[in-house]
């Protein structure tokens, strides 16, 4: 009994490290599709991030260093994406794949310039678990809730406050008005393109947060490529969770879940390219089922211009 | 953007046709212009001599024989997916499944090869249609749950390359394991390969005619059918089209399968022209890089082609550029970015050009009717 205990609240701890980076940057999707803007590039974003995270943490010896770096390159390439998008008025899916690109290259580029070469970056101190005392002793929730790391604490607090934030604050009104009727806020003397700024730099922000949980807690390096889609399955997230920031954490949650029962179960029964394959497929059916007909917010992919 | 209709004086096509290519162009060239610049500014950053690495980088994609042989290699996968990509785009369908498509054609290509190796240029054949009809079903897969059960197709398109991939990876390791040293198929008779286009060309093989084919397929069948215009007039208006009897369901479905299929015939042109085998780990990021492709390319069939030599190009030239300086390889990929970035940014050129260009960048929107 107490071995099948300590399995669940094993599965579950490693169900929530697996969902930790894709709730992160699913929630900074959020923020920017609901201001109209698509961010097809959450994956870059994560990954130029986990890149800088591991600079900062590199040449300073401090992770918290590091996670600045890493909020700073998130920033820094969502503010690119906004400029494209708002300013330039540039069609969002491409940008959304230029940024992908530019963080593939731009990582790949630096690693060589700033390492010396390509792959794996030299490691660094990065996270490790925080317990939280007599909370972390509890069996099942114990290790998975309370026995984390710091950004795994963050990323729970940020799914209650993202829902706060965009359902009840004046600027999540804003947000959300912005994605579905940008003619209606730019009456009412709110500007669309502040809004929308704000919405995709947050985007960078969390999905920044995201990257940094690769590359200094999930590993201790930076690695090429090292996001290996996360950016695309948190935007199916997003899109399964309906734009809700409880949804989207739910559909990355059971995503997670589904990646670490996999792992645990019948390795030897089922050769790993189907255990592999398992959560996207439990994805799809899911979606299929129970998520059919998300809706947009209507504004989104159109840029915004003043009559 | 309507491709001529018949019966007009064949003067006034042909203007159009040269006044539509001037439009297109503009965008495309100011793109490159300003990554170019852009890219300049990090290799001086670098401390190497711009002119030096894009001299090394030019010359390496198109400066002899084999540097256009590596280019044509490179490109030859990237028409074809970034067909599949334009294909669905029409249809107001956003198709990120390439990635998936093309290992599902690979290994296709790849079994197939091996097995009906003793029938010479018809298992080319074979291999070809098995790779139409396998891509075409893949990516029905995705349409079939947008139309019935309302799935969005950039999620399932999404999670459908990580079980192509799995599955491909899988056959390739297992049931059809060659014996070679390297993981992966066994390599395909000569005799199934497609010819190499010689005249010093290197590796280059007739892959690149049959993507050029694919395109003039792709035109014919976006503006020269029935079919095509249903396609079309779904992806500009949803309603519209619903309102004038097109099944949006089966056109949506349809859509996503044709370019599924193209997607495919990428992974046959890498196995059967190429690579002559399935090898594990496979080259990664055709299916990717083909979403570049078709959007630089504005979804255009010709447009396709020539994102898809540039693209090509680039990878080739950088080769040499970072075997001549010592600016690194991914530079190729950030001037890719930074071309794709400023590609549609039609504003950009009203601060260029001038007010004048609004006109010319009207119709150039590839938004519409996505995100129904």
């Amino acid at each position: 009994m107490e071995d099948v205990l300590g399995l669940i609240g094993s599965v579950l701890a490693s169900a929530i490290r697996y969902a930790t980076p894709l709730v992160l940057a699913a929630l900074g999707g959020l923020f920017s599709e609901r201001s109209g803007v698509v961010n097809i590039g959450l994956e870059g974003l994560m990954l130029i991030s986990a890149f800088t995270g591991v600079v900062g943490a590199y040449f300073s010896g401090n992770v918290i260093v590091g996670v600045l770096f890493a909020l700073a390159g998130g920033l820094v390439f969502s503010l690119i994406h906004a400029i494209m998008c708002v300013t330039f008025e540039a069609d969002q899916i491409i940008s959304g794949v230029a940024i992908n690109l530019l963080a593939l290259g731009g990582t790949g580029f630096l690693m060589v310039l700033i390492f010396g070469s390509g792959g794996t970056s030299p490691r660094i101190g990065g996270f490790s678990e925080v317990p939280i005392p007599l909370l972390s002793q509890i069996p099942i929730i114990g290790p998975a809730f309370f026995n984390q790391s710091p950004l795994v604490y963050l990323m729970f607090l940020l799914i209650p406050l993202t829902f706060f934030v965009v359902y009840r604050t004046p600027f999540g009104l804003r947000l959300r008005a912005t994605g579905e009727a940008p003619e209606a806020v730019d009456t009412a003397g709110v500007s669309v393109t502040r809004m929308r700024y704000y919405g995709v730099a947050l985007s960078g922000l969390l999905a920044a947060l995201g990257g940094a949980y690769f590359s200094m807690d999930q590993l201790s390096a930076f690695t090429e490529r090292m996001t290996a889609g996360a950016g695309f399955i948190a935007l199916a997230a997003l899109i399964s969770g309906r734009w809700n920031p409880i949804g989207a954490a739910v559909a990355a949650l059971v995503f997670g879940f589904a990646q670490a029962v996999t792992f645990r179960i019948a390795q030897d029964a089922i050769p790993l390219e189907f255990l592999q394959m398992f959560p996207y497929i439990l994805t799809i059916v899911a979606l299929a089922a129970f998520g059919g007909r998300a809706i947009a917010p209507a504004a989104v992919g159109k840029p915004y211009r003043k009559e | 953007m309507d491709g001529g209709r018949r019966g007009k004086p064949v003067g006034g096509v042909l203007r159009r046709l040269l006044n539509q290519i001037g439009g297109a162009l503009v965008f495309p060239l100011l793109a490159i212009g300003i990554s170019f610049l852009i890219g300049a500014v990090i290799i001086i950053a670098t401390g190497n001599n711009p002119v030096a690495a894009y001299v090394a980088l030019i010359t390496g994609a198109f400066g002899s024989p084999s540097a256009i042989g590596r280019t044509l290699v490179n490109a030859t996968p990237l028409v074809f997916t970034g067909l599949g990509v334009a294909v669905a785009f029409r249809a107001g369908l956003f198709n990120i499944g390439g990635e998936g498509q093309v290992f599902i054609g690979a290994i296709t290509a790849a079994g197939l090869g091996v097995a009906l190796g003793p029938l010479g240029l018809l298992a080319t054949l074979v291999c070809l249609l098995g790779c139409i009809l396998t891509g075409f079903l893949w990516g029905a897969i995705p349409g079939f749950l947008k139309a019935f059960f309302g799935a969005h197709e950039v999620v399932t398109t999404i999670m459908l390359n990580f079980i192509a991939i799995n599955l491909a990876t899988y056959l390739a390791l297992n049931t059809l394991r060659g014996e070679g040293l390297v993981p992966g198929t066994d390599t395909v008779a000569a005799a199934v390969r497609l010819p190499l286009i010689g005249l010093g060309l290197g590796r280059a093989n007739y892959g690149i005619l049959l993507g050029i084919l694919a395109a003039v397929v792709a035109y014919v069948l976006l503006w020269r059918t029935g079919r095509g215009f249903q396609i079309r007039a779904v992806g500009l208006s949803p309603g519209a089209a619903n309102y004038a009897g097109m099944g949006i369901k089966a056109n949506t479905v349809l859509a996503l399968a044709i370019g599924g299929a193209f997607c495919a015939l990428g992974g046959f042109v890498q196995v059967i022209g190429v690579e002559g085998k399935m090898s594990i780990p496979f080259v990664a990021n055709l299916g990717f890089n083909g979403i570049g492709v078709a959007l630089l390319g504005r979804t255009h069939p010709v447009g396709v082609v020539f994102g898809a030599l540039l693209f090509g190009g680039l990878q080739a030239g950088a080769q040499q550029m970072q075997f001549a300086t010592d600016v690194p390889l991914s530079l190729s990929d950030v001037l890719l970015a930074v071309i794709l970035l400023f590609v549609t940014a039609t504003k950009i050129v009203e601060f260029v050009v001038g007010k004048r260009a609004r006109t010319l960048a009207a119709g150039t929107r590839l938004d519409e009717g996505l995100g129904r």
